[in-house]
């Protein structure tokens, strides 16, 4: 007798996203309105690409040196303050781009501190932060704390034996370079760089705002604007093609290559390091700390004094809005998580009871993948696939959720995924000899574990959907506004007062949610 | 000789004093629970501690006020001996010259003392290719090759099974003979060492309670508190 069972969750879930995004292609692709050739579009593609990788290999490189630094000073000194900045690179994590876009307009802006205190030494040349210099300047703030934070985890990790023996054995301050910080930098350094460089290329608020011209714009600009302003679905169906093999081959290197096993917990060394007293290493670590102090406190700072124009923004829109965006964010964040959770029993199915590490690796890699595909482009494609069979005007409420919540699975996945694992390898014999299987299992063995990380990675996915100013570019308007989306407008219309008070706000709700995110994670162990 | 003479360290919840003397060429074994100061008197000695009040000589020199690095001593962790982005020659090498700048006798050196281990052969290996045994053996090769006369092993092949320890207990003792070197050794099982050691020092509550020949240390007032000290954990 044929009996028909209904495939895993994880399956289904795994097909869903693939056909999801393969739909929106299509639909991009097969619209009706002269499909233009690759190659008329060939010369600005070039630019386009050309500036993308020269401006994200430069936040790269420029991250790496200020993250590195600032991690090796961190762990050698000890000073007033040092765990509140601890505390403050991790927040970085979340800062939305769009906020970091006003910070970089507050402090090197036309009418900003340093034009400002420049004028007061009587000097009014007027210089520009549009184009490499503020789109630089708002990746390195943003990225440069997330590279010490990983890298000083790292270095955290150093076992203190290795410490005694550098003593043991008199190393010098080269020697405890080469054989102790070195190590660790080449294992950490080629992943990390990657994801920097992968987000910068892909970067679209910090282009869209601070690119200043259409030669200066990333890939992900150029489908806005093929979108938005010139409606050539073609053209977007190209680029976004582009996009998608580009950051999808460089997602593939990354997952392959440098995903390593997490590694045990090992006792945080608290072993003084030999070399803390070195002469030279002193001012080299002071220099270092007041580079980015002077580079990153300001910007920061300039978020901070939003707090006194919060009384002017307290309007209905700006109620209205934030509402609007924790709506959205809820929903992502919801999404993001059924989905992350789908897909990990999936991927816990095939390497636990199918025996199929291949199959289960898939499952882990189609997370990374969302990563990499293009959410204008994929937004676009589904919006023609609404408009082919209902009323695009609600498209954006749907869309919206949708392609935040798909951009979070990640995030999600991270959290859930090795808990589902534990679980399974401690109960899961004793689940099978009870005949414990299904809903039941899920209900009785894996939610009372589940539930906090699932909980973190809701927190977290919220945080981030939270402060994207993603595609609600091209839905916002006077029926959808996001408070992203009221900053960039007030951004736009050079009114830095109440952009600063939004962006305190958007700050504050999004630090709050990765704050509960890790208190959250961390609760269990 | 090793004389330890009222070296006193304090902590807000710990304090330490510690009086012991070992003869050179002696293995003296140092047991007792765990938590009571073995590790602490081993720091000490190397250099990792300094003591607020007492005195602390090797054959008659005084080894307070030279750096971990200028003492005549080698120590040996349970765990995390070795680099493990250096193979086992270079691993070796660095208890003669931490710049690994070896000469051609360096060199040859440093194969003997791995043959001496039973590591014949070894020298291109990475750690992390070696069982935990081959590992510690690495490292008491450093500890050998470094030519200090006084070696501290702290609980040197505790994660290693009962048979493997015991034939690594013996290497060390043979080596020690064939060297003449002084070695104190923290262990969690004192039967181990019960044979081969010199001496035996139980330490408990910061202060060496005891100290004397093995079997009368292990049939003294003391056997209850030895006892519940290794089924402690």
């Amino acid at each position: 007798m044929l009996t028909l069972r209904l495939p895993h969750p994880g399956t289904l879930v795994a097909f869903a996203i693939l056909a999801l995004v393969a739909g929106g292609f299509i639909a991009l692709a097969t619209f009706d309105g002269g499909t233009p050739t690759l190659f008329s579009i060939g010369p600005y593609l070039g630019r386009v690409l050309a500036f993308s990788i020269i401006q994200a290999t430069l936040s790269t490189v420029l991250s790496l040196a200020l993250g590195i630094g600032l991690a090796l000073a961190l762990v050698r000194r000890s000073f007033l303050g040092r765990s509140i900045v601890l505390a403050a690179l991790s927040t970085t994590m979340v800062m939305p781009t769009i906020v970091a876009v006003f910070a970089v307009f507050a402090v090197y802006g036309r009418s900003g501190w340093l034009a400002e205190g420049l004028a007061f030494l009587g000097w009014n040349d007027g210089f520009s932060i549009f184009g490499y210099p503020g789109i630089l300047i708002a990746h390195v703030f943003l990225n440069a704390p997330f590279v010490a934070r990983i890298t000083l985890d790292g270095l955290n990790q150093i076992p203190a034996e290795h410490w005694r023996l550098a003593t043991a054995f008199g190393f010098t301050p080269a020697q405890i370079f080469r054989h102790l910080d070195w190590p660790v930098l080449r294992t950490e350094l080629p992943g990390i760089a990657g994801l920097i460089f992968l987000m910068c290329f892909k970067s679209f608020a910090i282009v869209l705002a601070l690119g200043g011209g259409p030669s200066r714009s990333t890939l992900e600009v150029a489908i806005y604007e093929a979108l938005k302003i010139d409606l050539d679905f073609g053209r977007v169906a190209w680029l976004a093609l582009i996009q998608l093999v580009i950051c999808l081959s460089m997602t593939a290197l990354l997952h392959w290559a440098f995903t390593r096993p997490p590694v045990g917990h090992t006792i945080r060394s608290l072993v003084r390091r030999p070399d803390a007293d070195n002469r030279r290493l002193k001012s080299l670590d002071a220099l270092v700390l007041a580079i980015a102090a002077l580079f990153i406190a300001p910007l920061a700072v300039s978020v901070l004094t939003g707090l006194r124009n919060i009384p002017d923004i307290l309007e209905a829109d700006l109620l209205q809005a934030l509402l609007t965006s924790l709506t959205i964010a809820a929903a992502a964040a919801v999404i993001a998580c059924l989905l992350a959770l789908a897909l990990a029993s999936a991927a816990r199915r095939r390497r636990l009871v199918l025996r199929s590490p291949r199959m289960a690796a898939f499952y882990d890699f189609l997370p990374d993948t969302l990563l990499a595909v293009p959410p204008f482009a994929l937004t676009a494609g589904l919006f023609l696939l609404i408009q082919r069979f209902g009323d695009p005007s609600s498209a954006g409420l749907i869309l919206l959720p949708l392609i935040n919540g798909l951009a979070a699975v990640p995030f999600a996945y991270r959290f859930v995924a090795p808990h589902l694992l534990t679980v399974e390898e401690r109960y899961g014999r004793v689940a099978a000899s009870l005949g414990v299987t299904g809903w039941a299992k899920l209900a009785i063995m894996d939610w009372p574990v589940l539930r906090r990380p699932l909980a973190a990675g809701f927190a977290l996915a919220m945080a981030l959907s939270f402060g994207d100013f993603g595609i609600i570019a091209l839905f916002g308007g006077t029926e959808l506004v996001t408070l992203p989306y009221l900053l960039y407008e007030r951004l736009g219309a050079y009114r830095l007062d109440e952009a600063s008070a939004i962006g305190l706000v958007i700050v504050l709700v999004a630090f709050l949610l990765a704050h509960a995110s890790g208190r959250l994670s961390h609760a269990g162990h | 000789m090793l004389v330890i003479e009222n070296c006193r360290l304090t902590w807000p919840d710990f304090v330490a004093d510690y009086s012991l003397s070992v003869k050179a060429g002696n293995l003296c074994a140092v047991i007792g629970p765990s938590g009571g100061g073995k590790t602490t008197l081993l720091h000490m000695i190397a250099g990792f501690e300094t003591p607020q009040s007492g005195a602390l000589t090797f054959q008659g020199q005084d080894l307070l006020p030279l750096a971990p690095a200028k003492r005549p001593v080698a120590i040996v962790f349970q765990d995390h001996n070795l680099f493990p982005h250096l193979n086992v020659a270079q691993n070796v090498g660095l208890g003669l010259r931490p710049s690994l700048r070896l000469t051609d006798d360096e060199k040859r050196l440093i194969e003997e003392t791995l043959e001496a281990v039973g590591l014949e052969g070894f020298g291109s290996r990475r750690p992390g290719e070696m069982s935990g045994g081959q590992r510690q053996r690495v490292a008491l090769a450093r500890a050998l090759v470094s030519g200090r006369p006084l070696i501290l092993l702290d609980e040197p092949f505790s994660s290693l099974d009962p048979t493997l320890r015991r034939d690594m207990i013996l290497l060390v003792d043979e080596m020690r003979r064939k060297r003449s070197v002084t070695i104190l050794m923290t262990i969690h099982t004192p039967e181990d060492a019960a044979d081969v050691a010199d001496q035996m020092a139980f330490v408990a509550d910061g202060r060496v309670v005891a100290s004397g020949r093995p079997a009368d240390i292990l049939n003294s007032a003391l056997a209850p508190r030895i006892a519940a000290a290794v089924s402690d954990s």
